[in-house]
């Protein structure tokens, strides 16, 4: 776009708009990472606990120590994201609420759920729905939302089975709801990316 | 009866901009270059106008020393845009 002041007939401007607003869905950070790493983690951690407690090892809750690299790779990865976002949309602000009431909701239930005598993982999955329902809502993304509908659905399930089986039903949340929606944004972030180069 | 297409708008850069801005809360002046392929030194010049017809807001800071620009749309230049985008479509519907 070179010339300054380029006229533009009434086609041409509807052209212009629409280019535009594809440009500004490739610009939009891709934020699967989140979904994906933390997915990915989980169900790591819940399928390694199952394995050890069924060869009987004593520290059978060892993997969930990944968790605290967790949070230190997200933390980097969140700020060096922060540092280099050039653009501002309104489902940000939209989603900082939620992810603070999502962040809260899990450290009392993993933190204090003991004191009522309470396993936290149906908690913890009732938990890991509500956001992805409201996330997927706020960015209008449906395998998000139908992922949080499962894991209210698991949540539902693990109330009325063993804690191994609960691992397992965990690991099953994560997937439909981290893992796979986690890939499917990635695919629909870079089909926004081909769209607007093409 | 036709009513005037907003000269400030009908303007490829311009209105390039805008488009940009309308579906966000606010983006860097790089990010708008980038997306409108531009050269900063008309980009600035437009920029600036459509600043002065209070349809966008710019906001001039720092980040790590480097001067950082940002621009959001206003009420008005949304109120704009979509007058715009509305006597777009009144045209186009009576040429067909």
């Amino acid at each position: 776009m070179e010339t300054n002041e380029k006229q533009l007939n009434e086609t041409q401007s509807l052209e212009v708009i629409q280019q535009m607003l594809n440009k500004v869905k490739s610009g939009i950070e891709d934020d699967s990472f989140y979904y994906i790493f933390w997915g990915w983690l989980v169900f790591i951690a819940a399928i390694s606990n199952f394995i050890l407690m069924n060869m009987n090892v004593e520290w059978a809750s060892a993997p969930w120590f990944l968790m605290i690299l967790g949070g230190i790779v997200t933390f980097f990865y969140g700020m060096k994201q922060d540092k280099n976002r050039k653009v501002k949309t309104y489902a940000d602000d939209f989603i900082k609420f939620p992810l603070i009431s999502f962040g809260v909701s899990m450290v009392m239930v993993i933190g204090f759920s003991f004191k009522l005598g309470l396993n936290s993982y149906p908690m913890i999955l009732l938990t890991y729905g509500s956001w992805l329902f409201i996330s997927g809502g706020v960015i209008r993304f449906r395998p998000a939302m139908i992922g949080g509908i499962i894991n209210w659905i698991l949540a539902a399930a693990s109330f009325f089975v063993d804690f191994r089986i609960q691992l397992l039903i965990l690991a099953a949340a994560v997937l439909c709801g981290f893992i796979i929606p986690g890939h499917m944004l990635k695919s629909r972030f870079r089909k926004n990316i081909q769209a607007s180069q093409a | 009866m036709f009513k005037e297409l907003d000269p400030l708008l009908h303007s490829q850069l311009r209105l390039a901009i805008m488009s940009l801005l309308i579906g966000v809360k606010e983006a860097e002046f790089s990010f708008i270059r980038e997306k409108t392929d531009s050269t900063a030194g008309n980009l600035s010049v437009q920029i600036a106008k459509l600043a002065e017809a209070g349809y966008i807001e710019v906001n001039k800071s720092f980040r790590d020393n480097y001067p950082l620009t940002t621009c959001r749309v206003t009420p008005n230049g949304i109120t704009a845009f979509e007058k715009y985008v509305e006597n777009i479509r009144t045209y186009l519907q009576a040429k067909k």
